[in-house]
């Protein structure tokens, strides 16, 4: 079915039951859908803009509001909306980090924590992983202790992931905060795979920021995100405009330098919007969520040859397993090579997985039914066994 | 209210549409075999019949 033109409408989410590792916390809400279509024209949030003409003080629709409550919900004192969550790392380290100075990331941040710190001509150092794929408050000091015996004093920003997005595996956020305050080290919370899916308390954390992901979890249109801090940073983050230009004259009134002025202006900010309060419900609902990646990292783990290789039991939907040992050996000699196991899932009506994967790959069962992970649980079993693998 | 523009024909259509996306929801929490139970399928025919009124409010009012 064609939208238009060549535009395919994409239906993968009406008739499949999804396992994208990185789409399934940006589905849009019923409320999203209905704002997107309300606010799909370029500045629609604009109608009512007045003095101060910046984005955070609309009323109408209320953005200013929404701006608080973004704030409030991972428990900082200002926020901002973000086109994405490395917009947010680039605000951070654009402020913090000097050319030539190291930031302190870990062995398994985001590329865009890496490009951030790029473009502001930091110099990554990163913490290492332990043998469970964990990032440790103890190796955090480590590298804190070394990077600033190395460099001469402290370095001006840490920052790690929550839960990351190669094993979904949880890290020792509060303790690597315990650590780099006693460095006086403003530390950056990267919550892509938290904020909007699972309750955030960056104060109770001691993190000095919060960035969140609009378009993987907090079921919003891409891209979008946000920036929360504390007082105590907001007047760095956020600063003002200085700038006046030497013919004109001309000056900014109340823009905000890394923000570019306004960030989201349309369907983008008012999707991220309409979803709030189900998603400010939803994170109460976490442990459903992990039920069912259990559910489903259960029925893999009983199929011989198979491993889960993130942390057991999971603590977060995104899961990363290895079957090499199972569906890998069929696709050596079946016909449809590796995309048979694929293709055998969307038999089914599943979808998302990599097209021919069949070694190491992802899957995400966040926002499943019961019923349908139980349906995905039950698939892989049912396929193993057509496929003569032993299932315990 | 600005001379000629029928709010009732626009509020039609984005109600229409509205009533729709519930739908669209409904088939993404149903997927694969969109198996409805009976408060699913209440709720379906509550939409349809308010989508049916939207309907007739959008052809009245645009070809009367």
């Amino acid at each position: 079915m064609k939208l238009c033109g060549e535009i395919e409408v994409r239906d993968r989410e009406e008739t499949l039951i999804n396992l994208d590792p990185i789409q399934s916390g940006g589905r849009l809400t019923a409320e999203a859908m209905k704002a997107v279509i309300a606010y799909g024209d370029g500045y629609s949030v604009c109608d009512a803009c007045g003095k101060p003409f910046r984005l955070d003080t609309i009323k109408k629709p209320p953005l200013d509001a929404f701006h608080r409550d973004l704030a409030a919900f991972v428990h900082m004192d200002v926020a901002r909306v973000m086109p994405g969550a490395r917009r947010g790392f680039q605000a951070v380290t654009h402020t913090l980090v000097s050319p030539g100075q190291p930031v302190i990331l870990t062995a398994l941040s985001h590329y865009t924590a890496f490009l951030a710190v790029e473009s502001a001509g930091g110099v990554p150092r990163e913490i290492p992983m332990d043998g469970n794929h964990r990032i440790t408050g103890e190796e955090a000091a480590k590298t804190l202790e070394a990077v600033t015996r190395e460099s001469g004093s402290p370095p001006p920003l840490l920052m790690v992931d929550h839960f990351d997005y190669q094993y979904g595996n949880e890290h020792q956020v509060r303790e690597i905060a315990k650590a780099a305050g006693q460095y006086d080290v403003p530390v950056l919370y990267n919550g892509a795979y938290s904020v909007g899916i699972l309750p955030v308390d960056g104060e109770a954390l001691g993190v000095d920021f919060v960035v969140g992901s609009g378009h993987k979890s907090m079921a919003a249109p891409a891209p979008s995100g946000m920036l929360a801090t504390t007082s105590e940073y907001a007047g760095k983050i956020f600063r003002t405009t200085g700038i006046r230009g030497d013919r004109t004259n001309r000056t900014f009134g109340v823009k905000e330098v890394e923000m570019m002025g306004c960030t989201l202006m349309g369907a983008t900010v008012m999707g991220m919007m309409a979803s709030f309060p189900h998603v400010r419900e939803r994170v109460n609902r976490w442990q459903e969520e992990l039920e069912n990646a259990r559910l489903v990292a259960r029925a893999l783990s009983s199929i011989s040859g198979t491993a889960i290789l993130s942390e057991v039991p999971r603590r977060h939907t995104l899961t990363r397993a290895d079957t090499l040992g199972s569906f890998d050996v069929v696709a050596r000699t079946h016909k449809k090579k590796g995309f048979f196991l694929t293709s055998a899932l969307k038999e089914r009506g599943i979808g998302g997985l990599f097209p021919g994967a069949t070694r190491v790959w992802k899957y995400n069962t966040y926002g499943l039914t019961r019923r349908q992970a139980e349906h995905v649980a039950a698939s892989f079993r049912e396929i193993a066994k057509e496929n003569g693998i032993a299932v315990m | 209210m600005v001379m000629g523009v029928s709010r009732r024909a626009v509020e039609a259509v984005f109600q229409s549409l509205f009533l729709l996306t519930d739908l669209r929801v409904l088939l993404r929490s149903t997927a694969p075999d969109h198996r409805l139970d009976e408060a699913q399928r209440a709720g379906v025919r509550d939409r349809i019949a308010a989508l049916r009124r939207e309907v007739d409010a959008i052809e009245q009012e645009l070809l009367k």
